[in-house]
């Protein structure tokens, strides 16, 4: 009985070998088809890639329990620090802000800013121009030919007229 | 109303009087301007003459009462002064304003001298 039984394993052996090969191939173990005096070797003695990965996700630390509470406060006290040395920076710097910005009405206020030479150059300017204009559109008497006159009667009739006139306004 | 036209020619004989190098340019400008009505002519009467920087010129402004800084008018009294402490070159100024605070007859033009010069020793 027990040869019919192996026969019969033998021919299902040598008719099914992709059957025999898919219960084989679940096995890591490369020998595993290889018997050693007739005895396959069931038990898989090299570690699987795969359970090498779960090993070492194990070995990692896990935070849990009391540790990852006591890692979480540590963590917020260093964010706390972290904040507090941001908010004293802040400070820090509106306070500079403040200095710089003191120190510069100081100066302001202590600096007398005049814009008399600039007003006085405009004004200079715009009656030159003003005069300019006139001559050409209105030629009147010119201040260059009352100073290149060498008979002074006629400026100053010119100047008795104008200033009678002026009078005559008023 | 002044015509503007007017205005302008005073102005300009007065500033071209006072680059005249004629020193009788400085008589028409006393005769004339010094002597009239009108404030504004008064005043750029008296800048023309300080502008000369000329003893003649410079005494005209400074000794004379009812002229240049004795000016009855405030605003030709100030603007003369203005022109004297604007001047580049005080020096003759300051002779003349120490002359007239030891030698001048009138003492309100003495005390009026006695001022501008302390104010020029200042500025």
């Amino acid at each position: 009985m027990a040869d019919l039984l192996s026969i019969s394993s033998i021919r299902e052996r040598i008719f099914n070998p992709t059957k025999h090969e898919a219960t084989v191939a679940r096995s890591s173990n490369p020998f595993a088809q290889t018997s050693f005096k007739g005895n396959v070797l069931t038990a898989d003695v090299f570690v699987s890639e795969n359970d090498k990965t779960k090993e070492n996700e194990a070995n990692k630390i896990s935070f849990t329990g009391k540790l990852k509470a006591s890692a979480l406060v540590g963590s917020i006290a260093g964010v706390g620090n972290r904040i507090q040395q941001g908010i004293e920076s802040a400070i820090a710097f509106g306070r500079r802000i403040y200095s710089d910005a003191v120190n510069c009405w100081d100066k302001l206020t202590h600096t007398e800013v005049t814009f008399e030479p600039a007003k006085q150059a405009i004004s200079r300017m715009g009656a030159k121009m003003s005069d300019a204009v006139h001559s050409v559109f209105e030629p009147g008497i010119s201040k260059n030919q009352i100073a290149k006159m060498e008979d002074l009667s006629i400026p100053r009739q010119l100047l008795m007229d104008n200033v009678q006139a002026w009078e005559m306004a008023v | 109303m002044v015509d503007k036209k007017i205005v302008r020619n005073v102005k300009n004989i007065i500033d071209g009087l006072a680059m005249h190098q004629n020193p009788e340019s400085v008589s028409v400008l006393e005769d004339i301007g010094t002597n009239s009505k009108v404030d504004e002519i008064r005043e750029m009467t008296a800048k023309a003459l300080v502008q000369k920087n000329m003893p003649e010129s410079l005494r005209v402004v400074i000794t004379n009462r009812g002229k240049g800084i004795n000016d009855m008018s405030t605003g030709v009294a100030m603007c003369t002064i203005n022109e004297l402490l604007s001047l580049e070159d005080k020096t003759e100024a300051i002779r003349i304003l120490e002359d007239t605070v030891e030698n001048h007859s009138d003492e309100e033009v003495r005390d009026n001298a006695r001022s501008i010069k302390a104010l020029m020793a200042l500025s």
